[in-house]
């Protein structure tokens, strides 16, 4: 498999970084035989990376024309949207993958639940899949304000709200979300800053670690109903 | 990696070639898009704004006047209020100079001395006559010139654009 042998300039990058088995590793590893339909729910977890990556090059790029501010907020998105080459088409882009990154992420953990995947040994996987959905939720919930329009303002009133019914800390998260006692300028950066900083560092950690686990464990078998099994480990039956 | 016979492709060299090539396309989609909008600055135009200045008529012939103005653009998504300057010389009252307020030198406001009849720069000594030529000091061009025409009445210039000295 390897080609540290290769004399060319492959050779000489594979035999000092070993990519080639890095490659190998990720991408010539063996997966589990599944037929027709139900082989199409392995990929759920590679889509919901594949909408990841693409959140992560759009939103780099309608950074540079935002401003997180409630007197420019409005009208930065405006122009993004009216007034820069394929302006509007990125930022659609950005809008429709959030709400898709949330459905394939409920999907994707729909299909290891119901296949069993997050049995011993790859509790883990599960676990870390867990704060990723916290993440991407706070993703959605944090980018939805940025707009800064009337369903912008309402939803995140509501949604600070919600935090305010905690029992006992409930006022003191209100306000910690809100940076401040009102929803405004400070609640803005404070968003702006968990939606581009915050969040994509913990969840570029997460799904390392997620995907760490994946390769380490394998993927999973499908799974086989009792009967079937059992005739397996009895082939007499 | 299973090795091909000769003249036939095997269904893993078959489907690596239609991913790589999924792969290429939206990579050309999303990249080209992404290219367009990080590049679009370079399409814009500079602004084509002509700013009222006030009435012609009050520039005396001969004596170089400072006219302060309020300049409102577009900034991207801002609008904004910016106060700016320029020195209008005439000599007849139909034919307008205006200049740059700013020495070409390293950019401080220079001054008109009337008994002198020349533009001061007070940082370095830079020395321009009524057309704005160098007559003594470390500037290295004419002071730099905007567009400026009359209409009714009325001073237009376009503080933004630089206009080349003919
Ligand atoms: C940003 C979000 C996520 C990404 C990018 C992601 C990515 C992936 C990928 C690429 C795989 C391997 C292919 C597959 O089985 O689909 C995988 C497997 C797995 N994921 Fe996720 N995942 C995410 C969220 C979650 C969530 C929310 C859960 C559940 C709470 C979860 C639980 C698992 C488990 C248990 C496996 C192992 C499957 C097996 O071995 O059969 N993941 N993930
Ligand atoms: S800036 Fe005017 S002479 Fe130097």
């Amino acid at each position: 498999m390897s080609a540290s042998n290769d004399g060319g300039p492959r050779g000489w990058l594979y035999e000092r970084t070993g990519v080639d088995r890095v490659w190998d590793a990720l991408f010539a590893r063996k997966v589990p035989e599944a037929q027709g339909w139900v082989s199409w729910l392995y990929t759920l977890g590679s889509a919901t990376l594949f909408v990841f990556v693409l959140q992560a090059v759009t939103g780099t790029l309608l950074a540079m024309n935002y401003v997180p501010s409630p007197d420019h907020a409005y009208d930065s998105v405006r122009y993004i949207n009216t007034s820069v080459v394929m302006g509007h088409y990125l930022r659609g882009l950005h809008h429709w993958g959030a709400s898709a990154m949330v459905v394939l992420v409920g999907l994707h953990m729909l299909r290891t639940y119901f296949m069993g995947a997050y049995k011993y040994p790859r509790e883990g996987t599960w676990m870390i899949g867990v704060l990723l959905l916290v993440v991407v939720i706070g993703f959605g919930f944090t980018g939805y304000l940025l707009p800064w329009d009337q369903k912008a303002y309402w939803a995140t009133m509501v949604g600070t709200n919600i935090a305010g019914q905690t029992p006992f800390i409930g006022p003191y998260l209100k306000k910690i979300f809100r940076g401040g006692p009102e929803m405004g300028a400070a609640t803005m950066t404070r968003f702006y800053a968990l939606h581009v900083l915050v969040l994509p560092a913990i969840v570029g950690a997460l799904i390392m670690g997620h995907l760490f686990l994946v390769v380490w464990h394998g993927i999973s078998e499908p799974p086989t109903r009792a009967a079937d099994a059992d005739a397996e480990k009895e082939p007499g039956r | 990696m299973a090795q091909d016979r000769p003249g036939e492709v095997s269904r893993k060299t078959f489907l690596g070639i239609v991913t790589g090539g999924i792969v290429a396309a939206i990579g050309a989609v999303v990249g080209a898009t992404g290219l367009a909008y990080f590049a679009s600055p370079a399409f814009k135009s500079e602004s084509e704004d002509w700013v009222d200045i006030g009435p012609a008529s009050a520039i005396k012939h001969g004596v170089p006047t400072k006219v302060d103005f309020t300049q409102r653009r577009r900034d991207a998504w801002d609008v904004i209020e910016q106060r700016s300057s320029a020195w209008v010389v005439t000599s007849n009252g139909a034919d307008f100079t205006a200049f740059d307020p700013r020495c070409t030198h390293l950019g401080c406001p220079y001054r008109w001395d009337a008994d002198k009849k020349e533009f001061l720069c007070p940082c370095h000594g830079g020395v321009f006559n009524e057309q704005g030529q160098v007559v003594a000091g470390p500037p290295p061009r004419p002071l730099d010139r905007y567009f400026v025409k009359v209409e009714k009445g009325r001073l237009l210039i376009r503080p933004l654009v630089k206009r080349a000295i003919a």
